[in-house]
């Protein structure tokens, strides 16, 4: 009997080998493993095996059986397919679905990803109320009433009928969280030292065109400690432009003058705003060592601290990174524009 | 820290003119820029001239208004570049009767002008300037008029001392420097008749105004080919009191423009000196003697103790003593030494207005020194800061939202006042800008809806139909302001708003549409919630009789609460305000508070372990009155504590015939377990029969089938 099974086992296997096509391969299965087939007719010579050889022809048959199923099975799948499926049609070639799914605005992601940039720098996230006063725009920024900044054609009073005591705006700068969190800190008593980037809109009564808009974003960052120099801002900005912008980037500050910074300076950075494009010059935003009197102004002394402040704008990066033509795609949302990024 | 563009003061200049006052007299175009660039005066625009001379637009910064004439950009080009500064030094002789014997100024508003001064040439040719006096003022933009006023201009972009002449013989009587009286006016040079105002300054005669101080001339004194004595007039001026008058009438002159930058007193009386110089020296005649000086200009000089620890300190770097030194002597700057080897005394010159303290004597240094001589260092020292909750937090909703098919949008904060009104809400004050800056949208918004219906219109404009209909939202700050009276007056209002808008589904009965979309839109804000705070946190509707935005459908809309206080509002626009939007197909919005949400996070959520015994679930449909709100039936599954049910979740509502007009079934599903075994069906039968009671006696319902 077990010889029987031997050989069944060889001649099967043996034969399944030579089979060339799908139907060779259906004959196949019926000669072997059929339900009147050669295997079933083995398994019915059991009953006549003495006692105690049955053990092991059972389990022998087992062997076997298997041994051709599985053989069958990997012949059947490497014949491609074929194999008899009664299933229904399915065509592997249609488009894959998807749910739909909406995108973030890019200025959201690009702050976002500046934020966290400057979070492995250890700047948290601090934030400020658009609808300012000049007291935090200007006054304590050490913008005097005498100022061209503060003329009305270059910023958003709020038209009012009474008087007040302090004009209220929309901030035209993010300036203003440097105030807000320096005040903040001193009163709550955590700080300094301080350092913070505070991302945010910002309004300017622009002309609008193609690069301008009356409302965009900037992003302020601020640092003020004990002994912070004017070597760690270039530091700073030179290690966030190679952390966001890559390897290659360079940085360049031109000297310049903005009342709340004292030596100021305007940053450009050699950057590769797009992967198809080779690093360039970006003229980016403004920079310097936190002027004395800002210091002073919120009851800091300016001999016992030192700071760094900067601030550039989150369009112009998003623009230059996307290739964005218009700044007012930006702001109407289209969301044929909005799904692209 | 971006500036806007139209505060950079600019100073067209020619090549030529600046070589005047350079020696040796070779600056090229390629060094000039880069000087100046380095030195923080870029060159914006090179033009090359038919002359050979070249006209250089320098775009400098506000604080130097010493730097807006061509001996002030030469000064700076001399100290970076070794070469030597060769200052006018006008040569006069005076040959004329005295000149208070001609004239007499009366100097009434010494605090805006703090000096005044007169001179007197008599017998001048007024005629065509020189061809090297048209040549220079051409090349940098500027007409030539006559010999006399040409060199009144040039001496203003020669030393940005502005200046005025005048026709005596057109003056009558003797100069006052006052305060303009209501009601007077004056014709001024740009040929428009200036109504003055009491906080203007004007020079005038005894018979009236004769120029706007600090401004603009007069057209009947000015200089005409008539005129034969000429008074010269230079001053200084407030700059405040001179940015107010040009202001008010619109007037933007190379003279004001310099008066708001500041005008030493000190070196008026040299301007007054080269005026009277040049004149002659173009339209010949007899210079009177002396100058009638009103005012002052004695001030003391500037005295400024400056630290070299404080300046490595601030900057980082160590410049050398003797390096340091050099630099503030190639600006003029005088340094002696002081008893302490740390610190050095300097004297600021007169035209340095912009340094009075020991921190502009740092940025002095470091401007001439270079800014890239500071290295940039390899490390930088990092305090490790833990996540903070409201980055995370807007990041989430972000994300939960964009996964149901929301586009974030980013729209401007401002709305017309038809686009902001169905938005106010009952006894809501809106602030609005100065309406000269927006004048077709002042408004701020007092909430994001309308600004996503724009964005709405602006797709189906855009023809834009998503699978899934349009779905926006947003995070942004909006405005109002309240009045408490006497007590605070009135408060500025400023919250951060989310404002979700989705499409009601299409292929829908008008009722199923708007069921369906509420839902959607209730189960976004409840997913936000969720995801913020944990599985826990429930927004609970509460239905009110009254819109807070008439921009709501009255019937079809309500309030969100969480933890009992208002979170916001939800539901369909109505028909008028889709109309005022041009909006063909209804929507569904909700707007509610951010910092509300936001404070949720982190969300609070532990794991349990999985069940090991099969549950039973069962359905159970309720009539009930249409005005039954979905909370009371919860609250009656809570009220009737099942020890055996672990959950429970709405299925549908069925209103028709069978049920009757008023009337829906409410099918809800109920989830029963025993964590121990393998729960029977008579357990949960009691359970049943108990919560059935319940909706009877509470609800007033009836069990369905």
């Amino acid at each position: 009997m077990l010889d029987t099974l031997n050989q069944l086992e060889q001649q099967g296997l043996a034969e399944l080998n030579s089979v060339a096509d799908a139907a060779a391969l259906e004959q196949w299965r019926i000669t072997y493993l059929g339900s009147k087939g050669r295997l079933k007719g083995a398994m019915a010579g059991l009953k006549d095996v003495p006692r105690e050889e049955k053990p092991a022809v059972g389990k022998r048959s087992n062997e076997v059986k298997r041994a051709l199923e599985s053989a069958f099975e990997s012949r059947k799948a490497t014949m491609g397919g074929g194999g008899g499926s009664s299933g229904p049609v399915i065509d592997m070639t249609e488009p894959g679905t998807a749910p739909t799914l909406g995108r973030r605005h890019i200025i959201t992601r690009v702050r976002e990803e500046l934020c966290e940039v400057f979070a492995r720098m250890g700047f948290a996230v601090a934030s400020g109320p658009e609808l300012e006063d000049d007291e935090h725009n200007f006054v304590k920024l050490n913008i005097p009433d005498s100022h061209p900044a503060r003329e009305p054609i270059d910023n958003f009073y709020v038209a009012e009928q009474g008087n007040r005591e302090r004009p209220r705006m929309l901030r035209s700068q993010t300036s203003t969280v440097q105030i807000r969190v320096l005040d903040q800190a001193l009163r709550e008593g955590w700080g300094p030292p301080v350092k913070v980037v505070a991302p945010g809109r910002v309004y300017r009564p622009d002309t609008v065109d193609a690069t301008h808009m009356y409302m965009f974003h900037q992003i302020e960052g601020l640092y003020v400690d004990r002994r912070v120099t004017m070597a760690d801002l270039k530091t700073t900005l030179f290690q966030f432009a190679r952390a966001y912008f890559g390897e290659e980037a360079e940085i360049r500050l031109r000297p310049s003058f903005f009342p709340f910074t004292e030596p100021s300076a305007e940053f450009d950075m050699k950057i590769q705003l797009r992967p198809d494009q080779p690093p360039k010059w970006v003229e980016l935003g403004g920079c310097g060592m936190v002027d004395p009197a800002v210091l002073e102004a919120v009851g800091c002394d300016p001999e016992a601290w030192t700071g760094f402040a900067f601030g550039f704008g989150i369009e112009r990066i998003a623009m230059g990174r996307y290739n964005i033509p218009d700044i007012r795609m930006l702001f109407e949302n289209d969301i044929r524009f909005l799904e692209q990024l | 820290m971006v500036r806007p563009s139209a505060i950079l003061p600019r100073m067209r200049t020619s090549l030529q003119w600046l070589q005047r006052y350079l020696t040796p007299a070779d600056l090229t175009v390629d060094e000039a820029d880069h000087v100046l660039t380095h030195v923080g005066f870029p060159i914006e625009e090179q033009v090359e001239l038919p002359t050979g001379d070249m006209q250089l637009d320098v775009e400098l910064t506000s604080n130097r208004g010493d730097c807006l004439c061509h001996v002030g950009l030469a000064r700076e080009i001399a100290a970076s570049t070794g070469r030597t500064l060769a200052v006018p030094t006008p040569k006069i002789s005076e040959s004329g009767p005295d000149v208070s014997s001609l004239t007499s100024v009366d100097n009434r508003v010494p605090d805006v002008c703090p000096l005044f001064t007169a001179r007197v040439i008599r017998g001048v040719r007024v005629g065509p300037s020189p061809a090297w006096l048209v040549e220079a003022l051409e090349a940098i933009g500027q007409r030539s008029i006559n010999n006399v006023v040409d060199i009144s201009n040039f001496v203003l972009f020669e030393l940005g001392h502005p200046n005025h002449t005048f026709d005596l013989d057109r003056l009558k009587g003797g100069i006052h420097v006052r305060a303009a009286t209501g009601g007077e006016t004056l014709m001024c040079l740009d040929d428009i008749e200036h109504k003055l105002h009491t906080d203007d300054v004007v020079v005038a005669d005894d018979s009236g105004p004769v120029s706007l101080a600090g401004v603009i001339g007069g057209r009947p004194t000015g200089v005409t080919e008539e005129t034969t004595n000429v008074l010269i007039e230079v001053a200084t001026w407030d700059p405040t009191r001179v940015r107010n008058t040009a202001r008010r009438h619109q007037i933007t002159t190379d003279a004001g423009h310099r008066f708001e930058r500041y005008v030493d007193a000190r070196d008026v009386e040299t301007a007054s000196r080269r005026v009277a110089e040049l004149i002659m020296e173009v339209a010949g005649g007899e210079l009177c003697s002396g100058v009638i000086m009103a005012g002052s200009a004695d001030a003391p000089r500037t005295v400024v103790d400056f630290r070299l620890s404080r300046c490595e300190h601030l900057l980082g770097i160590e410049v050398p003593r003797e390096e340091l030194v050099r630099l503030l002597t190639t600006v003029e700057i005088a340094v002696e030494e002081t008893g302490d080897p740390d610190v050095l005394r300097c004297t600021i010159p007169h035209h340095r207005h912009d340094v009075t303290r020991e921190v502009d004597l740092i940025e002095e240094v470091i401007r001439l020194h270079g800014i890239e001589h500071i290295e940039v260092a390899p490390r930088m020292e990092v305090i490790v800061r833990p996540p903070q909750s409201d980055e995370r937090a807007c990041r989430m909703i972000g994300d939960v939202l964009t996964g149901q098919g929301f586009y974030e949008t980013v729209t401007v904060s401002f709305l017309t006042e038809q686009q902001a009104r169905p938005f106010i809400a009952p006894g809501g004050r809106l602030l609005k800008v100065d309406e000269d800056r927006r004048k077709e949208n002042p408004w701020l918004r007092p909430a994001i809806i309308p600004s996503l219906l724009t964005c709405r219109k602006a797709n189906q404009d855009g023809r834009v139909h998503p699978p899934e209909g349009v779905r926006l939202f947003e995070t942004a700050s909006v405005f109002g302001e309240v009045d408490d009276g006497e007590t605070f007056g009135r408060q500025t209002l400023e919250f951060r708003n989310l404002a979700l808008l989705a499409d009601l589904p299409r292929g829908m009965k008008a009722a199923e549409a708007g069921q369906a979309g509420v839902r959607t839109i209730l189960g976004a804000v409840e997913s936000v919630a969720r995801s913020l705070g944990g599985p826990q946190v429930k927004v609970d509707v509460v239905r009110h009789d009254q819109p807070v935005w008439s921009a709501y459908d009255g019937k079809a809309w309500a309030a969100l609460h969480l933890n009992g206080a208002m979170l916001g509002t939800f539901g369909l626009i109505a028909r008028p305000t889709l109309d005022q939007w041009g909006l063909e197909e209804g929507v569904v919005c909700a707007e509610v508070n951010l910092d509300a949400l936001v404070a949720l996070f982190p969300p609070v959520s532990s794991a349990h372990p999985l069940p090991s015994f099969p549950g039973i679930e069962r359905d159970l449909s309720i009539i009930l009155d249409e005005a039954t709100p979905w909370s009371d039936v919860e609250a009656v599954i809570e009220a009737a504590r099942l020890d055996l049910m672990v959950g429970h979740e709405f299925v549908t509502t069925y209103r028709g015939k069978q049920i009757g007009a008023g009337r829906k079934s409410v099918t809800l599903r109920l989830h029963f377990r025993d964590p121990e075994r393998t729960l029977r069906h008579e357990e949960v039968d009691p359970q049943m029969e108990t919560l059935m009671g319940l909706c009877r006696e509470k609800l007033s319902a009836e069990i369905r089938g």
